[in-house]
């Protein structure tokens, strides 16, 4: 089982150079999939001073997408319930390979690279017992499906590599069908969880939502250089009894962390996603309350800026990324937010940082 | 490969809005009513404490608060001041607790407009104003000063809403600022308010206490003591036409219709704490004027913001 399930340790000695890098493909530092003018959508190469470095197409519109540490490849999910997902050639666009969902699975929309490139992690689900995998895929074998792991919990959604080469996986608790689309089949007794797996894939830590907001679903997920996690929710119970929706995870468990008096509120119970800045700083979006909050983790304090249909967050090497589905990219460091560029695009749910997914 | 593509030259024109005439005509004197309408209350309250006596007045600024309620940028969005005044829906009736927890112990703090402004804001506000008129403490003493404070702290915070907002005005008639950087931000924020207005008039003031045929909710009508429901459904009505009107430069027949019949049915409604959602016959009264709210969202998003190239957030709408 352990040699079988060495994907995750440090596999790097191993590890081919991939014959091409990013710098290949204009030296992006970032990827969000957007919705183009005509209706099309593709995978941007965004610059950390907002200029675009490519654009791929995509079939569909997509949700995140997992960028390879080193070579131009990305791994497009299509939105969830979808049962393949793409591994583009940034350099022009072409499918390298086609990732199909094994019978009776289907992703979530979101995956995961080792630190060396060499194998991929996806969020599925078990549909017929509805209990949530990890599916493992191997790059140099073309991205075979080569094992699976459990999620530990049900609705895994965002998958993120940890500091020390394991991996936190966010299981939402919500159980769908893919003949019910989105529909919620489970929100009284759902339960979930942040679950930690090791360099071997095994469960390390399981970190509960507490009973009391068992319908604080957990989704969206972020990792900085101690391992602390921070956990973005999306509240299921009554819209006007919004509970904390941030959470940071780590020696202690979920630590949820309230903000000022009715911004769960203002942020109607929906975290878009989170993202670390530095060890200290974690960005947060609610794109239905337009709103982009910087939570300083050592003060407790928030800065909280009105930014409409916000969503994708990322650190960058001056602080923060954010972007919104009207086609802007925005610097985030400190106070102030600055609009690098306005597309004539809608970003989509999620900004990713080459090199960290 | 670099693409840099300025804003204003993919988005259609938007001369279809009238910010100018929404700050003046609107916003302005709406806060400059509320501000007076609460320093007369706690005018009224200083003089006689007694619910007779200040009812009438807690009704006139709850009147003022509702023709600005739905503007939600501004002043009103810094350090939850608009929970301070408004503090609904509350299903952990932290108002109760709020006002307990001050008379548990008689806090000294109801003599202190300055140190006031730090309790819960649950305790702060119109809702607990309310609370304490229709169901007062039993310390007719403590009862007198909490009421004269929560007075205070109203008037202090409309007043401060009042003086604040024409700065803030000033960066909507001059984009091109940190907070909106061209008018279509402008146009976009007075949009939201109106959209997410419609949808708390649906979601919360209408659909909470209709709850379901089968489990209608009385109890969570907003202000059913007061017996000010209705009321507060009407004139959110109100504000919110007359937002639109000064708002969209072109004709918009079909929202007109449709705030035209609300407003009829929700005058023409004879249930005051909205009791009647447990009654079929008046329950259907209710349902009714929240399906023509559902028809003038509708409507608002086709003749509104279709035009001016606002549609609903491409993530808002669809997250994951």
């Amino acid at each position: 089982m352990q040699s079988r399930r060495g994907f995750l340790r440090g596999a790097l000695a191993t590890a081919a150079l991939p014959a091409t890098s990013w710098a290949s493909v204009g030296n992006p530092s970032h990827l969000s999939a957007a919705q183009d003018p005509s209706g099309d959508y593709a995978l941007y190469g965004l610059r950390e001073d907002g200029t675009r470095a490519f654009r791929v197409s995509l079939p569909q519109r997509g949700h995140a997408a997992a960028a390879h540490p080193s070579a131009p490849e990305a791994v497009a999910f299509a939105r969830r319930p979808g049962t393949f997902a793409l591994v583009l050639d940034c350099s022009d666009g072409h499918v390298q390979h086609r990732l199909d969902a094994p019978e009776g699975h289907h992703f979530y929309g979101h995956g995961a690279f080792s630190a060396d490139g060499a194998f991929l992690f996806t969020t599925e689900n078990h549909v017929a017992t509805g209990r949530g995998i990890v599916g493992v895929w191997d790059r140099a074998s073309g991205y075979a499906r080569i094992d699976q792991i459990s999620s530990h919990g049900i609705g895994p959604h965002e998958i993120i590599r940890m500091p020390d080469g394991g991996l936190a996986v966010a299981n939402g608790g919500i159980r769908t069908h893919p003949d019910t689309g989105r529909q919620k089949l489970n929100l009284e007794t759902m339960r979930p969880n942040l679950a930690i797996l090791d360099r071997n894939g095994r469960l390390s830590d399981l970190a509960d939502v507490p009973g009391e907001l068992h319908m604080n679903s957990l989704r969206h997920i972020s990792v900085q250089a101690q391992g602390r996690v921070a956990c973005g929710f999306q509240w299921q119970g009554d819209p006007f009894d919004t509970p904390a929706l941030l959470a940071i995870y780590g020696a202690q468990g979920l630590e949820f962390i309230e903000f000022e008096e009715g911004l769960s509120q203002r942020m109607k119970g929906y975290i878009g996603s989170v993202g670390w800045l530095d060890t200290r700083q974690v960005l947060v979006s609610s794109p239905r309350g337009g709103l982009l909050i910087n939570y300083d983790s050592m003060t407790g304090a928030s800065v909280i800026s009105r930014l409409d249909d916000v969503c994708g967050v990322a650190a960058s090497t001056t602080g923060g990324l954010a972007t919104d589905g009207l086609g802007r990219l925005h610097a985030v460091s400190g106070k102030q937010n600055v609009t690098l560029a306005s597309y004539p695009l809608a970003f989509d749910n999620h900004l990713i940082r080459i090199g960290t997914a | 490969m670099r693409f840099v593509f300025a804003l204003a030259a993919c988005l259609p024109s938007f001369a279809f809005a009238d910010a100018q005439a929404v700050i003046d005509q609107h916003i302005t004197p709406g806060y400059a009513k509320f501000a007076e309408t609460a320093s007369q209350l706690a005018e009224t309250a200083r003089n006689d404490c007694g619910p007779e006596a200040v009812l009438p007045a807690y009704h006139d600024t709850f009147d003022a608060w509702l023709g600005v309620s739905h503007i939600t940028f501004g002043p009103v969005e810094k350090d939850g001041r608009g929970f301070a005044i408004s503090f609904w829906p509350d299903p952990k009736d932290r108002v109760a607790k709020g006002i307990g927890r001050l008379v548990s112990v008689q806090d000294p703090v109801v003599n202190d407009p300055e140190a006031f402004a730090s309790v819960s804001v649950a305790a702060q506000g119109l809702n607990a104003l309310e609370r304490l008129l229709i169901e007062p403490p039993e310390d007719a003493d403590y009862a007198c000063a909490l009421v004269q404070a929560v007075s205070t702290a109203l008037a202090r915070n409309a007043a401060t809403l009042n003086q604040e907002w024409p700065e803030y005005a000033a960066l909507m008639v001059s984009p091109g600022n940190a907070r909106f950087q061209s008018a279509e931000e402008v146009d976009r924020a007075i949009y939201t308010a109106l959209s997410t207005g419609l949808e708390f008039l649906y979601d919360a003031r209408l659909g909470r206490p209709l709850g379901t045929f089968d489990r209608p909710r009385p109890r969570r009508a907003e202000t059913y003591r007061s017996a000010r429901a209705q009321r507060n459904v009407v004139l959110n009505l109100a504000a919110l036409q007359d937002l639109t009107m000064h708002f969209a430069d072109t004709e918009t027949p079909e929202t007109m219709l449709h705030f035209e019949t609300a407003l009829t049915r929700a005058e023409a409604l004879d249930d005051p704490d909205f009791s009647g959602v447990a009654n079929p016959g008046k329950r259907i009264k209710i349902e009714s004027i929240q399906s023509t709210v559902r028809e003038l969202r509708i409507a608002v998003d086709a003749e509104i913001g279709a035009p001016m190239g606002i549609s609903a957030g491409f993530n808002a709408l669809d997250g994951d």
